[in-house]
């Protein structure tokens, strides 16, 4: 909805002023919010949540008209606008994964409104002035046309970091069993380094350099992610590193080389925000049916590895058809997904030597589980990289003087 | 430094640490990290070095749930699962569209296998095979159908089918 909207929020924000446009637009994103929370029904979240793009397109590309007055440059207003969106968009699955642990799903909106509430009340002053005056404070200058190359980059570099977050809580979730809070707090690891990452664009100014060297590692973090050695939390950690920190020298590069020297900023920042909440779409269009049929076998083969484990285990015949018994119980309980069967162990037998036996089964077949989940996710994490590795070729085509 | 040059560090940083990151997951098996893979049922499977009846009921066991997999064209461990409770039992016959007579013929099939398998691996005298096999080829539908519903009375029907001539067995035993 955000990719359709954008643009046409951009031209009314031009039209009625960037103060009353955010305004407005954070009083309409704040009620839809309110209506998400309280929803009930999946087809009314749905529509609250359509009426809080229109708000927040509004409010968002206003933003940049009015950037520029408060920090004293478009560069600069550019730079806060682009990074406030990165660390946005890489901290919600973190905080939104928080807040349903510990409160519900309902609170993540519930909060949104408070917060879009005291956004709006420093625009009120602005807003004010322009329906006292009738003045626009943004000069109508002639549309520039948007930078295709540049636009086109930033949707394929959306799409494969829309994989890395929404794959990634999937996997600690679905596949390892992470509790949402548990993976909350693991995936803070890429928004953090995005923060960080920051720091490096200062390294080149040149915004092809940090542009190709921030897809790069984009890629690369994914490609790890992909390859991971193990089910360990501390092996996702330097993938994450690396996507945080391409990801903010590439959409800050991106961003800025389309919108500057473009006018207005309010269009040009609608067309950057169609481009990568298209490129989110798309992506995780793509990358859906792949990873659910891949979890779906997955899932089989790790069945099929972990039956063979207890099959040709050294725990005795009678116990062994009685944990299979239980086992096949679990498996049906959890059918979809992929089961836990610790309980399935539970009571362990008092002999030590089965306990012992019992215990390594246990071992063994939870790591034909992680294998199975893990696997799962390798080919959406290597099409994600290879997406944001396509980014090079926009990227590399854009004339020099532009990039 | 040039501005030339401090991109080309930026890019060139950039390429290294991600064919360092990809490097170093991929020679610790990062492509190799899947479920092992399960075993031709129809390809023979050594025993384990049997020792007493239990051991040698249980590898018959596993015999001859590899030999009924291969008639069913399904993999040991799916039958496994499938014999391990009735409600299972139902599920996959309804999933493999198997009758319970189409069922008891596989697991007569894998008792018979075993049968070699056991004489192969020198825990069965050929003088308790022969016989053995021949019981197995006159056992009835129904009574291959009831050791299908209970997956313990499978290994607990061997165990005292073989349990009556266990001391002439353990005679016979290498």
């Amino acid at each position: 909805m955000m990719a359709l909207v954008a643009i046409p929020a951009a031209h009314a924000a031009r039209r009625v002023g960037p103060g009353r446009a955010a305004a407005v637009g954070l009083a309409v994103f704040a009620g839809a919010s309110l209506a998400c929370g309280l929803s009930s029904h999946l087809i009314t979240l749905i529509a609250a949540r359509c009426v809080q793009a229109l708000g927040g397109a509004a409010a968002v590309t206003a933003a940049l008209e009015l950037l520029p007055a408060t920090v004293g440059s478009e560069r600069r207003a550019t730079a806060l606008w682009v990074g406030a969106g990165a660390t946005g968009a890489a901290l919600g699955p973190a905080v939104g994964g928080l807040l349903t642990e510990l409160v519900s799903w309902q609170s993540i909106f519930l909060l949104q409104a408070p917060v879009a509430i005291a956004a709006a009340v420093p625009i009120l002053t602005v807003a004010r002035h322009e329906a006292a005056t009738g003045i626009v404070a943004v000069e109508l200058r002639r549309t520039a046309r948007p930078h295709v190359l540049a636009n086109l980059a930033l949707a394929m570099v959306s799409a494969a970091i829309a994989a890395a977050l929404f794959l990634l809580v999937l996997l600690l979730i679905e596949g390892w069993r992470l509790t949402p809070i548990v993976a909350a707090i693991v995936v803070t690891v890429m928004p953090l380094s995005a923060l960080a990452g920051g720091r490096l664009g200062s390294l080149a100014p040149s915004a092809r350099a940090r542009a190709a060297a921030g897809a790069i590692l984009v890629s690369g973090g994914l490609g790890g992610l992909a390859l991971l050695p193990k089910a360990e939390v501390a092996l996702t950690l330097p993938p994450q590193i690396m996507v945080g920190v391409g990801l903010s020298l590439v959409l800050s590069a991106l961003t800025e080389t389309a919108l500057g020297g473009r006018a207005p900023q309010a269009l040009h920042g609608g067309w950057t925000i169609s481009a990568r909440h298209a490129g989110v779409v798309v992506g995780l269009l793509a990358l859906t049916p792949i990873f659910t049929a891949d979890i779906a076998q997955q899932r089989r083969d790790a069945i099929d590895a972990g039956t063979a484990v207890v099959l040709d285990s050294r725990v005795s015949p009678l116990l062994k058809i009685e944990l299979a018994q239980r086992i096949e119980g679990r498996l049906e309980e959890e059918r979809g997904r992929v089961p836990t069967i610790g309980p399935a162990f539970e009571p362990l037998p008092d002999d030590p030597a089965d306990r012992a036996d019992v215990v390594q089964l246990r071992s063994e077949l939870e790591d034909q589980l992680d294998r199975g989940a893990t696997h799962a996710f390798s080919p959406s994490f290597g099409l994600a990289a290879l997406l944001g590795l396509l980014a090079l070729v926009p990227i590399g085509l854009a004339r020099r003087v532009d990039l | 430094m040039s501005s030339g040059r401090r991109s080309r560090v930026l890019i060139g940083g950039a390429v290294a640490a991600a064919v360092a990151l990809v490097g170093i997951y991929l020679a610790a098996g990062g492509s190799s990290y899947t479920p092992a893979k399960t075993q031709d049922p129809c390809r023979d499977r050594p025993w384990r070095n049997p020792e007493g009846i239990q051991q040698i009921a249980e590898q018959f066991s596993l015999s001859a749930l590899d030999g009924a997999a291969c008639e069913l064209g399904v993999t040991r461990e799916t039958l496994a699962r499938a014999l391990a409770t009735p409600e299972s039992r139902e599920r996959f016959t309804q999933r493999y569209e198997i009758g319970d007579a189409e069922l008891a013929r596989a697991i007569r099939a894998g008792l018979l296998r075993a049968v070699d398998d056991a004489e192969d691996a020198g825990a069965l005298n050929p003088l308790v095979a022969v016989p053995l096999r021949e019981a197995l080829r006159r056992i009835p539908v129904d009574e291959a159908i009831e050791l299908i519903q209970n997956a313990r009375s499978l290994l607990d029907n061997l165990q005292s089918f073989l349990g009556p001539a266990e001391t002439l067995l353990e005679q016979f035993l290498p």
